[in-house]
């Protein structure tokens, strides 16, 4: 390498922009001044001479590679191997995506009526699980619609009449450590729904053992509604109102067994005594209580209130035994 | 997979507009890979990535620029393999640009063959610029584009890249007792 001798600032101001003259990079103004600079400079001249020469040098020497013809039809080959076959697999598989998108469509549809279905299902129960749950706060826990001292078994037999009576002795023995403290038909105000309650304490807090008329509706039968089954009856549950409720369904009736107990103790109850009330209320001995039922009749309830939901001043909270 | 939800992009029309730079491509890949046969893969390469793509690229817009881009990225995921990448470290600091008054005298007659040789010694952040520009005519801004680099970077690359290939090819010359021809030894001016 050697350093050529110039003592123009300007030279060395042109030379800076050589590479972007080359390059035709420079504004017109530029351009202008340098080719006015190279006319009298033959430095500068000889110096851009010298780089268009490096430059041409160049690209003929990029021009004498020549490219392989072979690779150019090779990557013509394999481009049409790439190309899809409109006729062929892409149709295929064009058909098998749109037949994947119609089953998704259907699972979906199945899987969203299933949903429907569940949902629709669970509100059901905690529906009707509410009607016993209902009952037992307002005529148990605020009506307070029972003795301290447990009604004689006579006298609860006449309140139920002959049509449930012998349901009595059903679910006193079923009960074990619950005393029933009273029985009657009774109804919560502001619905004609008839109700048989039996209000028994034991376990230190007071539980109902309550009936009603099921009018043809069935709860659903679904192992992912029900919570158990004792023998051939479905069992189910719903915390409601601070109480737990199990309930059950025989031909014509619904069963609740409701208290504040906890939910297995009310589960465990109602496993042991919805088998044996189904079974009564299904071999009839009920079939004239259910007239009296629809005729609205209570019985054993001087002058036909039964135990209205009206609760009673000063009684309204959960009794508790020792 | 792009391809089939493409079904109108047809083969031929990608050939029609990518073919005709197959030249250019291999030239500029075969001057920055290492081999013959790396060259040839980089170029299948292109194509065949330019063609997954090829829904993507807007028909009349520059194919050239595009497919330049799609080989200067896979040039760089091949260069990640090389382990005989040039090292540049240094070549770009500000004393280089300040050292303009040195110039190098070139020789009168240059061979393909040794412009060749003096190109490969040439680091290879140099020398794609210098192709680019030099051999491929592409504007400063398309450089920067293609090579995702700030202008500024392309500017002072080919600037270096030049001399350095000047610097080799003197080199060269002088390997082979040539003397650049009309070169004041003195002065470097021209007699």
């Amino acid at each position: 390498m050697s350093v050529l001798n110039f003592d123009s600032k300007q030279c060395e101001r042109i030379r800076r922009h050589l590479d972007a003259y080359l390059s035709n990079e420079l504004l017109v103004e530029t351009t202008s001044d340098v080719l006015r600079h190279l006319e009298s400079c033959e430095g500068c001249s000889r110096e851009l001479e010298a780089r268009t020469r490096v430059r041409d040098a160049l690209r003929r020497a990029a021009a004498s590679q020549v490219p392989p013809e072979e690779l150019r039809q090779s990557i013509h080959r394999q481009l049409r191997k790439m190309q899809p076959d409109f006729l062929g697999v892409s149709l295929r598989v064009r058909m098998v995506v749109a037949l994947a998108g119609i089953i998704g469509v259907v699972l979906g549809t199945i899987a969203t009526e299933h949903w429907i279905r569940a949902r629709r299902g669970r509100q059901m129960v905690a529906s009707v699980l509410a009607l016993g749950v209902s009952d037992h706060i307002q005529c148990a826990i605020k009506g307070h619609n029972y003795p301290e001292i447990a009604n004689p078994p006579e006298q609860l037999r006449k309140k139920l009449g002959p049509q449930y009576a012998g349901l009595l002795e059903v679910v006193q023995q079923k009960l074990p450590g619950f005393e029933i403290l009273e029985a009657h038909i009774c109804s919560v105000q502001g619905s004609p729904r008839k109700y048989v309650h039996f209000i028994t304490r034991g376990r230190g807090t007071i539980l109902s053992v309550i009936l009603t008329r099921s009018e043809g509706e069935q709860l659903p039968n679904g192992t992912a509604f029900r919570s158990g089954a004792s023998g051939s009856v479905n069992l189910y549950e719903a915390h409601l109102e601070g109480m737990n409720a199990a309930g059950f369904q025989s031909k014509e009736y619904w069963g609740f067994v409701v208290s504040d107990l906890s939910r297995d103790t009310t589960m465990q109850i109602a496993y042991e005594l919805a088998p044996p009330l189904k079974a009564a209320l299904d071999a009839g001995s009920g079939s004239e209580a259910r007239a009296d039922l629809n005729r609205g009749t209570q019985v054993g309830v001087p002058g036909g209130k039964g135990c209205s939901s009206k609760p009673r001043r000063g009684r309204s909270r959960i009794p508790t035994f020792a | 997979m792009d391809l089939f939800f493409h079904p109108k992009v047809r083969v031929e029309d990608f050939e029609a507009a990518a073919m005709p730079h197959f030249p250019d491509l291999y030239r500029t890949a075969r001057l920055l890979a290492q081999d013959r046969a790396e060259a040839e893969d980089l170029v299948q390469e292109v194509y065949l990535h330019a063609w997954k793509s090829f829904h993507r690229f807007e028909l009349g817009t520059n194919c050239r620029a595009w497919l330049f881009k799609i080989l200067f990225h896979r040039l760089h995921h091949f260069r990640r393999r090389w382990a005989k990448a040039a090292k540049v470290e240094g070549f770009e600091s500000p004393e280089d640009q300040d050292n303009i008054i040195a110039e190098t005298p070139v020789p009168q007659e240059i061979r393909d063959e040794d412009v060749l040789n003096a190109l490969g010694r040439v680091p290879i952040e140099f020398r794609e610029v210098v192709l680019l520009a030099d051999v491929q005519e592409f504007s400063y801004k398309e450089i920067a584009e293609t090579m995702k680099l700030p202008l500024g970077t392309v500017m002072s690359r080919l600037s270096r890249g030049r001399k350095l290939l000047r610097q080799e090819l003197a080199g060269v010359a002088t390997s082979y007792g040539i003397t650049p021809a009309g070169d004041d030894p003195q002065t470097g001016e021209s007699a």
